[in-house]
């Protein structure tokens, strides 16, 4: 008895979320058919690749200077310390692995907070 | 030339191929931001922003899903993200001009307004994309969650609330 309870309820429940789901269907239909969407021509999807391909290779360039560019300059740096005052160097050297747990600690509950 | 060949084509850097792709998808894409955004305005402008995507991202595409689905995935991420940085209230404001708007362009059509349509654009956005590709476009709830970065559980759970939802409203809307 229970269980054909059950089983009409969840009938209805079916016959009802079908009737939403159809009048869900029929009035995204609508849409369509209110906003017809014209299609533009080849070309203009050819040139709308040809400027974003473009753009995309500007910047990758530009990246690639700029970390050239820092990489230069960090190794200079170093270089320069190294060669004049070796001792600043150990203790830049120092500073980074007693800093380097904090960093890392710091990034891990950034990342566990997202 | 059939897809599979225009896809490997556009992965090895062939602009043509790859704009016949979006142009045979452009339809497709529009139509769907258009019934997750009801905001025609966002749908083009997103439409733009996901081609965008895809022709910097087409080398990651594998294959696995249709590229249609593989663009509305795109899609669906952007405008997720968009939500989410823009502020409710204006959120809300946006879709309430954006509603007023289409339900002139029906009048203008002599077309009547379907209440599932203000039902649906009051829902939360990730319901409503649940929901739509859900029961409109037939994907499995699998497939929805890997779309929009979420379990399947989550999904199934936002169809069946949302859909409940719209059920409600709607007999509230027959009764008055």
């Amino acid at each position: 008895m229970k269980n054909r309870e059950f089983e009409n309820n969840h009938s209805m429940l079916n016959e009802e979320s079908e009737w939403a789901v159809k009048e869900l269907r029929d009035g995204l239909e609508k849409l369509d058919e209110w906003h017809p969407v014209t299609t533009p021509n080849l070309q203009w999807f050819q040139q709308q690749v040809a400027s974003e391909k473009k753009r995309i290779q500007k910047m990758q360039w530009k990246a690639l200077f700029s970390f050239i560019f820092v990489a230069v300059l960090v190794l200079s740096v170093v270089i320069a310390v190294v060669y004049h005052q070796p001792i600043l160097f150990l203790y830049f050297q120092l500073a980074g692995i007693i800093l380097l747990p904090f960093v890392l600690n710091r990034t891990r509950k950034k990342v566990s907070n997202e | 030339m059939d897809d599979k060949d225009l896809i490997q084509k556009a992965k090895k850097g062939d602009t043509l191929a790859l704009s016949e792709l979006l142009q045979q998808n452009y339809s497709f894409l529009i139509n769907y931001l258009m019934k997750v955004t009801l905001h025609p305005q966002i749908a083009e402008d997103l439409t733009q922003e996901t081609m965008m995507k895809s022709i910097e991202k087409i080398q990651l595409y594998n294959g696995k899903s249709k590229f249609s689905s593989w663009l509305i995935t795109i899609a669906t991420n952007l405008f997720i993200d968009q939500q989410r940085r823009k502020k409710r209230e204006k959120n809300w404001l946006e879709q309430e001009q954006a509603l007023r708007k289409m339900k002139w362009n029906a009048a203008n059509m002599y077309e009547e307004w379907t209440d599932v349509l203000d039902v649906l654009a009051r829902m939360n956005e990730e319901i409503r994309m649940s929901i739509v590709l859900k029961h409109y476009y037939g994907y499995t709830y699998e497939e929805i969650g890997k779309m929009m970065g979420v379990a399947e559980g989550t999904v199934k759970s936002r169809v069946s609330n949302g859909l409940k939802r719209i059920r409600k409203e709607l007999e509230k809307h027959e009764e008055s």
